[in-house]
């Protein structure tokens, strides 16, 4: 371990001899460049971190005779650029850690990167991701490019990459298309928001059988196609596009999909049918669209609901129409009414999931037991995020809340009398 | 309330809390004593975690349930017993064409 010093330099020597050496540590140094020379004797290095220097460029064959490498991390550092072969001689590489540098373009030189499991290179300044970008790294699992100004990504890609199981593009404005993702068979979530998508082509779900989660919001998207083939569909967000129809078809046989965001649309009319099937709906977001009516039929498991900003939509919801709901935001107050009297039974919610419980209501037991679910046995819980509170599930307390409240303003009795 | 005197590596620490930040090139662990987490600064992470430094802070995390010791989460270094290490992953069997070597409990190329 050399890592927390001073190095700014490494001599050719430093390491010869050591031909059993399989892990090195020379990050948070002052290394400006690779030591490409001293890294020429360790034909059994296995992992290596030169993360928090100052490297600023990787020259080609920088890492030629570190065949057995599986692990390199140069994240943190200032590269800029990197040689066409950079990473030639990298034949055992699975983890390549990029992240927190200066590249202005695609690293191309991933392509002899024939073992990469695990790719990152988010925070830096990449504006384009190249057709068949990575076309030499058919066992990618996790790309991580976050946080890059990406405007371009080529059609092909993200194609035949069978093991990638998330994939998430943001603001990514110059994409007009929808991806071609031929062979990237497990995609399990695919995040395309804030891009200039308009059109979904009609076979994507065919490409996509294991896909669970679909965030498309903040798009250009004016109809849908029918989702009917995304057999495995949990999660499906459409909210800030164009979209003015939902067809019988659009979501038939989805029977895993419990959330549907079509808020901020043009919604005028939905098939009567189109829920039917959806056995698993539990949350349905049509907030700002122009609904005249609801169609009911298969909503019966809902339990958030939220129509506010359908200026049309006044007709009375009866209660048996939701019997599990517990949010509800409706056009108008007397369509709280069907909830119970006008007095305290009703909460104002102010979140999407989460429910406002006062403190006296709160179980001291219960919320201390949720801080410390399962980490009894040591005494090192280090990671804050294995810590999860997840309000929205607990069942603390089934009062429904429904917006907006009736009141002195907005009665119900006067009205129905 | 945030106290500058800290004992132990603490740029920052509180009574009840401990450390709330390390001094350089210290890394930051959330030791639980009881029901209570306080924050201590050490070298080098302890046994079954690992180290990232990064510019603000250096963290532990801990490595895979199979793994004693390792150099990420995904590359294990010494495995826990009953498992091989090969190429950082921890086998309970070794793959074809390599033999396992009870003595450094790895799986090593077949010598003819």
């Amino acid at each position: 371990r050399l890592d927390a010093n001073l190095i700014s330099v490494v001599p050719e020597k430093s390491f010869e001899g050591l031909l059993s050496l399989r892990h090195l540590w020379l990050d948070d140094n002052a290394l400006t460049e690779i030591p490409v020379q001293a890294l020429n004797h360790l034909p059994a290095l296995q992992a290596m971190t030169l993360a928090l220097n100052q490297i600023w460029h990787i020259p080609d064959y920088a890492f030629q005779n570190l065949s057995s490498l599986v692990v390199l991390h140069l994240h943190n550092n200032r590269i800029q650029s990197l040689g066409a072969n950079s990473f030639d001689g990298l034949h055992s590489l699975e983890t390549l850690d990029l992240n927190y540098n200066e590249l202005l373009e695609f690293p191309g030189a991933i392509r002899t990167l024939g073992r990469l499991l695990e790719l990152g290179f988010h925070n830096n300044n990449i504006k384009a991701i190249p057709e068949n970008a990575f076309v030499g790294n058919p066992l990618l699992q996790t790309i991580h490019f976050y946080d890059n100004p990406i405007q371009f990504v080529g059609q092909s890609a993200f194609q035949y990459l069978p093991k990638l199981h998330t994939l998430s593009l943001n603001g990514a404005t110059d994409i007009r298309e929808f991806p071609d993702l031929k062979g990237t068979t497990s995609l399990e979530v695919l995040t395309l928001t804030r891009a200039g998508i308009h059109l979904l082509p009609r076979g994507m779900c065919q490409q996509l059988p294991s896909l669970r989660v679909l965030e498309l919001s903040h798009n250009q998207i004016e109809d849908l196609p029918s989702f009917h083939r995304c057999q495995r569909l949990e999660e499906l967000g459409l909210q800030h596009n164009r979209i003015h129809e939902i067809r019988a078809d659009t979501f038939v046989q989805l029977v895993a999909l419990r959330s549907i965001d079509l808020s901020w649309n043009y919604i005028q009319f939905i098939h009567p049918e189109a829920f039917v099937t959806l056995h698993s709906l539990t949350k349905l977001d049509l907030t700002d669209n122009q609904l005249i009516t609801l169609p009911l039929d298969g909503l019966g498991g809902l339990t958030h609901l939220k129509l506010q900003g359908n200026a049309a939509l006044s007709q009375p919801f009866a209660k048996d129409s939701f019997p599990k709901m517990r949010v509800l935001e409706v056009p108008y107050a007397y369509q709280c009414c069907a909830y119970g009297s006008c007095s305290n039974f009703f909460k104002k919610s102010n979140q999407w999931g989460a429910e406002d419980l006062s403190p006296e209501e709160e179980d001291p037991h219960k919320r201390t037991m949720e801080l410390f679910p399962g980490h009894a046995d040591n005494h090192y819980d280090l990671d804050a995020d294995d810590i999860q509170l997840d309000l929205e599930e607990s069942k603390l307390h089934p009062t429904i809340q429904c917006t907006p409240n009736p009141g002195p303003f907005k009665p119900c009795d006067h009205l129905f009398e | 309330n945030v106290s500058q005197g800290c004992q132990g590596g603490c740029a920052t620490c509180s009574d009840y809390n401990g450390c709330l930040s390390c001094k350089p090139r210290l890394f930051f662990v959330l030791e639980r004593i009881g029901m209570k987490q306080i924050g201590v600064c050490l070298s080098s992470c302890p046994s079954g975690y690992y180290g990232t430094r990064y510019p603000d802070i250096n963290k532990c995390a801990k490595c895979k349930a199979d793994c004693d010791t390792c150099f990420t989460r995904n590359f294990c270094t010494k495995c826990k017993s009953g498992f091989y290490l090969y190429s950082g992953k921890c086998l309970e069997k070794c793959p074809g064409g390599l033999e396992a070597n009870n003595h450094t409990m790895e799986c090593t190329s077949i010598v003819h």
